[in-house]
């Protein structure tokens, strides 16, 4: 499988499981992918609050909740949606070819 | 803060016979000892009638005489004697705790009596089951219990206190862990993969090659920590739950407040191989108070700060994951304890 340009492989779908995201790296930047409903989603995995892995902590219906201090985002558009955080996760678009999972390079605007 | 609605260990149950046996626990003084059949009994070690602690006093079968002014008690805590006068008031009385033996400890009830259910007794059947051989101790800690609990749910620091025993690098920096949260209880699971085992490990274990190694730390507020730990030769099938070759041991943890900046830790090591070998017990046993040993050094250094600054700011990192969770679960057990008090004192 050629990489595609503006594109990265990060994982492969059977790395991924419902309701528990998965860590991965998109060059030097530490994001996350989740399944929810068949649909697979990427954002950026530090919390924008105080540097926590948010992959390290609960997925709630369509969010995902900081491990440390509470805060919600919504896994879907990355949208901060409670306090302690104020500023929005990036989020990137996903390309599924057959197994293997691929992520735009640059957020979604 | 202290949580009354939950049971607590009071004792080990060998530390409790016919001598009366003061101790603190929650911020209130009690007496301990066992009625002539046996059965453990727990007073306020406060007489109501001057304050004197009835620990100074002794027992006459099973009745508790104060050493000021001769006041005797019935193990209901009603009292039935007051030398020099014969009508005695009706509230004439200590107060008295329910008090359970199981699991060889002495289980205490600090809150409304009314709501003491035996059944609730956190379950540490490993202390007294024929299939595990144990070991426990007691420690006495200068520092808040929750400095002890939090200790527990972050095992990261076996690496760096208890490098000699129990931890390694590979702990810190080579292990998946997760976290789950229900209501009333956090479970934190951490798998080391193809690591080298740790000292204490390879002294019980005999391991020679690299291991597979768990720790799944068990919290059920207030403070009870059960924790699965152990490992086996790498590859063998254990993170897939086939556990041979290998070490499976429990580290049990109850800790009980004895004031805001001291506690009480009780603490065993079972283990279910060998089992009727007291030399196994005794050598699993050794390695991991040292290691305990070098905790209690940390938490009165912690307490010693925190008498200094209370409530400073702190960092979080994502280690505290589960330490936090726990803390958020004994906050709301807080406010609801406190909000049912309120209701009552309204009503």
């Amino acid at each position: 499988m050629p990489e595609f340009e503006g594109w990265q492989r990060v994982a492969t779908l059977s790395q991924l499981r419902d309701g528990e995201a998965y860590p991965a790296k998109l060059g030097d930047t530490p994001i996350a992918l989740y399944r929810l409903n068949g649909q697979v989603y990427a954002i950026d995995d530090v919390c924008t609050h105080e540097h926590a892995l948010l992959s390290q902590g609960f997925v709630e219906d369509c969010a995902i909740e900081c491990p440390l201090h509470q805060a919600k985002f919504d896994i879907a558009t990355g949208k901060c949606l409670t306090a302690p955080a104020t500023v929005d996760l990036k989020r990137y678009s996903v390309l599924i070819e057959g197994e293997e999972i691929y992520v735009s390079t640059a957020p979604l605007k | 803060m202290f949580l009354r609605n939950h049971w607590y260990v009071a004792a080990s149950a060998s530390e409790i016979g016919r001598k009366l046996f003061r101790r603190v626990l929650l911020g209130e003084p009690v007496v301990l000892f066992r009625r002539e059949g046996g059965q453990p009994v727990a007073f306020e070690d406060r007489c109501p009638h001057r304050h004197l602690p009835l620990s100074m006093g002794k027992l006459d079968g099973d009745t508790l005489q104060c050493h000021y002014h001769g006041l005797r008690f019935g193990i209901d805590g009603r009292c039935v004697r007051i030398p020099g006068q014969d009508q005695i008031p009706p509230n004439a009385k200590a107060k008295t705790y329910p008090v359970v033996e199981r699991y060889k400890w002495l289980w205490i009830w600090m809150g409304d009596p009314a709501l003491a259910d035996p059944s609730k007794i956190t379950d540490f059947h490993w202390l007294d089951d024929p299939n595990w051989g144990a070991k426990g101790s007691y420690l006495h800690v200068k520092a808040n219990w929750q400095l002890v609990v939090d200790n527990l749910l972050d095992l990261t620091h076996l690496a760096f206190v208890h490098e000699t025993t129990i931890g390694n690098a590979a702990l810190a920096e080579h292990a998946t862990v997760k976290v789950a949260r229900a209501p009333d209880n956090v479970i934190v699971t951490r798998w080391i993969i193809d690591q080298d085992p740790p000292p204490t490990f390879k002294k019980v274990g005999g391991f020679v090659g690299k291991v597979d190694r768990w720790q799944i730390i068990d919290f059920a507020p207030p403070a009870f920590l059960r924790l699965d730990v152990g490992a086996t030769p790498t590859g063998t099938g254990a993170p897939e739950g086939r556990r041979v070759d290998g070490i499976n041991m429990r580290n049990l943890n109850a800790i009980t407040p004895e004031t805001e900046t001291s506690s009480h830790y009780f603490w065993a090591q079972a283990h279910d191989f060998d089992v009727k070998n007291p030399e196994t017990t005794n050598k699993i046993f050794d390695q991991i108070q040292t290691a305990f040993l070098e905790d209690v050094e940390v938490f009165s250094a912690q307490q010693r700060n925190l008498d200094i600054i209370p409530n400073p700011s702190q960092l979080d990192i994502n280690a505290d994951t589960g330490v936090i969770q726990a803390r958020r679960i004994l906050a709301r057990l807080h406010d609801e304890e406190q909000a049912a008090l309120h209701v009552t004192a309204a009503e």
